[in-house]
């Protein structure tokens, strides 16, 4: 690690000046009134920081590090903000590096399947100008309209299709990042299987605490020839929960299984006219995808699986047009839920695949004992649970009980075998909930990780490991000091 | 390479027999590696006796060598220390299978072909096919993460693994990731030590995912003029079909190797729903001239670029660029194959030197690739090894897993 010779200094107005001469003045932001924007991202946490800098390049990120070295300041790095774990807010202050100026395409290699972006791309955009070579990189979370391929490293994010395909990490061949001491450096190629430790896989999914990514190689997928979406409609969660994993015991593994529940139909329905039924349990969107026979002969066997689970109508669309109407219920789920609801809490919890009818009869249970609808709109194929608790912020005491019964579930799915985060991170959301997942021992050897990387409250303190120096102290107090009335969650 | 601890070793191995159940002592002729003998060999028959042998070793600073079907010794430098060998194969349990949430849990001393008749009597199967054969251990084709046919069609080691435990030198055991399908609680520690040869801990135990054993698969070969038309033919295959598992070009000799006819040939593996190869054998035949060939291709292949008595050589360039490699070491007179999807050029090496090697490293390297030495002779590893990668985050990680170098000592080098 290079040290600072002269020692960290406070003086706020030589860091502003100095981050200026590096990255130019336009891209240094400090006034009151413009940090403001970025203290918070998709949850609910609020904290502003010092500064706000918009590298154009690897060497502006690494110039702004090195300051923070010698200022002695946080680094947080931040894409478009739509984390759900509290990732991105800069809860110690410092400099909030912002990556969505680094947006360019830097290559799409069609013959080779293979991309290389900045990390501010967006994610649909890369999938647009990928489309024209029959090309598509396969991770798609639900926010991919807006969020960053950076953000998605961070968070190694998933997606309705990550069931065949795989998260983020399967997906990424090489980063080149920057260092907690500044140095830029390359993890992985450009192709697989390089001699040498892993330090790309151990990087996808580090939420920012290890260093920020400033190029991204991407493995790309062809686009399958044919793709069958079918909509199965059940009376109850239960059935459905059953035609999952009769579908996989039957040796059929589709490309998204997706679960929409009867409060989440009722509320999709009325706004989205995606043809879900209003008296529904629940409907599961199932895809399959391959050549034309074998999506013929995948979609029999799910068909089956779903009849015999007590499907009551199962309808199947093959043209693109007809397909993104079924799906257009799923993707604007959340979306409606903020319609519908002064405020919502939306959780991701994960469970073994056949813990599902189970913990989703948990699940409305714990939701009816604390008094509070619950819409469940998830990725049930991979067990990912995503219940949306809807409460009134301004009545006293339900944000703190809708907290409460946010971690009793997170609690049920840690009992049932599973973790509490499928998909969008512990951030500083989760942090005490990493208690329940792992050991002492585990978690000290995760705090070597972070160490190996660089001190750990230089890169985006208080996420991701409990404790911390200055760092709070458990869930409900992080969640509660920054929150205000009419809140987000 | 000398054993490290020798003038106590004797009076530790009484130690160390005295820590362990009886019985768990092994002849230490039976684990030589590189033609040097270990002070002792232990195969310990259970976890917490692992742990007190890897505490034990570090504590009186012994350099350990895991081992499991010892496959792939001659991955990697030559070591730099062998006072103990400790033999896995004690550790052979599937801890937890659950069909319908296509997961296993098994001990790192398993088969894989032990697993995956397991598995196979619930119609799934682990989608890894690695070199020589399915004799390996789950805990040794994690460590060397090496990859075979299957590579780029299906999910790779280091793509199935959910999570991990591992035994650290310092005697306890630590897990990351959990049993289940999708998760992002914490760093992915397995994925650091899939390839690491050991650098970070003992692994004990680790979760994957399964996958549905396919309806069907078909090996179908056709033939080419040259490697630049076999090249060029299978870059259109690998678009053509997407039910492929394997597609492979092969120089004449490692067509002959193969049982085929030795001439440059595209060697393609469709494996799926019947209906869906079916389909797709008849969409290639109308490119070139498939033609069905026996499956036990791949395992002669398998087999070949496994033997630890060859000079094996793995690179990776782009898919595209693959054709230059492959006709280099056919022209030298090896006898090598691309994986197209992975851009994997394999070669045996029929007269190996560090100069030849070299020489092949660079023009892949130039080609924007890397080269690996998969096997050879102790001597030629220690000259033309690869690299740890990044060699201050290396250290930086295996100063707090590993600080004295415990296991596996040198084989990423000599500060590593």
């Amino acid at each position: 690690m290079p040290t600072n010779d002269t020692g960290p200094t406070n003086d706020p107005g030589s860091l502003i000046r100095e981050l200026q001469e590096a990255l130019g003045a336009s891209n240094v932001l400090h006034e009151p009134e413009d940090l403001v924007v970025y203290e918070y991202d998709a949850t609910i946490e609020r904290s502003l920081p010092d500064v706000v800098v918009f590298p154009a390049t690897a060497e502006d990120v690494a110039a702004a590090v090195r300051l923070a070295v010698k200022y002695d300041l946080p680094v947080v790095p931040r894409g478009s903000g739509t984390g759900l774990s509290g990732g991105a807010v800069p809860i110690k202050g410092g400099i909030l590096i912002v990556m969505t100026r680094m947006n360019r395409i830097l290559e799409i290699d069609a013959d080779n399947r293979v991309a290389v972006v900045q990390p501010g791309v967006i994610n649909l955009h890369l999938q647009n100008a990928l489309a024209e070579y029959g090309l598509l990189y396969a991770p798609d979370p639900s926010s991919q309209r807006v969020c960053t391929i950076g953000g998605n490293i961070a968070n190694n994010s998933g997606g309705p299709h990550t069931l065949a395909h795989g998260s983020t990490v399967n997906h990424i061949l090489g980063l080149e990042v920057v260092l907690p001491d500044g140095r830029i450096v390359r993890l992985g190629g450009r192709v697989p299987d390089a001699p040498g430790v892993d330090l790309r896989g151990l990087f996808v999914g580090s939420e920012g605490t290890l260093g920020i990514v400033t190029e991204a190689t991407l493995r790309l997928v062809r686009q399958a020839p044919a793709t069958r979406t079918l909509l199965a409609i059940f009376d109850s969660v239960a059935a459905a929960s059953e035609a999952v994993s009769t579908v996989i015991r039957r040796g059929v593994i589709p490309v998204a299984m997706e679960m929409l529940d009867q409060e989440i139909i009722r509320i999709v329905e009325p706004r989205i006219h995606a043809g879900y039924p209003l008296d529904a349990g629940a409907v599961l969107l199932i895809e399959v995808e391959g050549v034309p026979d074998g999506v013929a002969a995948d979609s029999a066997v799910v068909e089956q699986a779903c009849r015999d689970t007590g499907a009551r109508e199962v309808r199947s669309a093959d043209e693109a047009e007809e397909r993104e109407r079924l799906w257009e219920g799923r993707k604007a789920a959340i979306g409606a839920i903020g319609g519908a609801a002064p405020a919502f809490y939306l959780l991701d919890g994960v469970v073994p695949r056949t813990k599902l009818p189970e913990v989703m009869t948990q699940v409305l249970e714990l939701c009816r004992e604390y008094g509070f609808a619950c819409g469940n709109v998830f990725h049930a194929g991979d067990g990912n649970l995503h219940p949306n608790i809807m409460f009134d912020p301004t009545i006293p005491g339900a944000t703190e009980r809708v907290l409460e019964l946010g971690g009793a579930i997170m609690r049920a799915c840690v009992d049932a075998g599973g973790s509490v985060t499928g998909e969008h991170g512990i951030g500083l959301e989760k942090r005490s909930y990493m208690e329940w997942v792992f050991s002492e021992a585990d978690l000290d050897a995760q705090r070597s990780v972070r160490e190996a990387f660089g001190p750990a409250d230089r890169f985006n303190p208080c996420k991701v490991l409990p404790g911390g120096h200055g760092c709070a102290s458990g869930h409900a107090s992080e969640v509660m000091q920054h929150l205000g009335a009419g809140s987000y969650v | 390479m000398t054993a490290s601890a020798s003038a106590d070793l004797g009076a530790l191995r009484d130690v160390l027999k005295a820590a362990v159940a009886p019985g768990s002592e092994r002849d230490v002729e039976r684990y030589d590696i590189d033609g040097a003998t270990p002070g002792a060999a232990f195969e310990p028959g259970n976890r917490e006796d692992l742990a007190t042998l890897v505490r034990l070793a570090d504590e009186h600073g012994l350099a350990v060598v895991p081992q499991g079907a010892r496959t792939s010794l001659a991955l990697g430098r030559p070591l730099a220390g062998y006072d103990l060998a400790v033999d896995l194969g004690g550790l052979r349990q599937t801890v937890e299978y659950v069909p319908d949430d296509l997961t296993v849990t098994v001990e790192a001393g398993r088969r894989l072909g032990a697993l995956q008749a397991e598995l196979r009597e619930h119609g799934q199967y682990l989608p890894i096919d690695v070199p020589p054969n399915d004799d390996v251990t789950i805990g040794g084709l994690l460590a060397t993460a090496r990859p075979g046919f299957w590579r780029g069609h299906l999910p790779a080691a280091r793509d199935l693994i959910l999570g991990i435990e591992v035994c650290l030198p310092t005697g306890g055991t630590v897990r990351s990731g959990g049993r289940v399908v999708k998760n992002v609680t914490g760093y992915d520690l397995h994925r650091l030590h899939t390839g690491a040869l050991g650098a970070f801990g003992v692994i004990v135990e680790a979760t994957f995912k399964v996958a549905p054993y396919p309806e069907a698969s078909r090996t179908l070969v056709a033939k080419a003029p040259n490697l630049e038309a076999a090249t060029a033919l299978a870059l259109r295959t690998w678009d053509a079909s997407p039910v492929l598992r394997a597609l492979t070009v092969l120089t004449s000799s490692a067509a002959r190797l193969a049982g085929l006819e030795a001439a440059p040939q595209v060697l393609v593996e469709l494996a799926g729903a019947k209906r869906a190869i079916d389909r797709s054998a008849t969409d290639l035949a109308s490119i070139a001239p498939f033609v069905d060939a026996p499956a036990g291709a791949w395992g002669a292949l398998r087999r070949a670029q496994g033997d630890s008595e060859r000079t094996v050589v793995r690179a990776g360039v782009a898919p595209t660029a693959t054709r230059t490699l492959l006709e280099r070491i056919d022209q030298a007179g090896g006898t090598g194959w691309t994986n197209i999807a992975p851009g994997a050029v394999v070669a045996i090496l029929p007269e190996p030197t560090a100069e030849a090697i070299e020489s092949l490293r660079s023009e892949a390297e130039r080609l924007g690739g890397f080269l690996q030495v998969e096997s050879a002779p102790a001597e030629l590893r220690r000259q033309v090894a690869p690299s740890p990668g990044d060699t201050v985050l290396v250290e930086a990680l295996r100063d707090r897993f590993d600080a004295k170098r415990t296991i596996n000592r040198g084989r990423w080098g000599a500060v590593l």
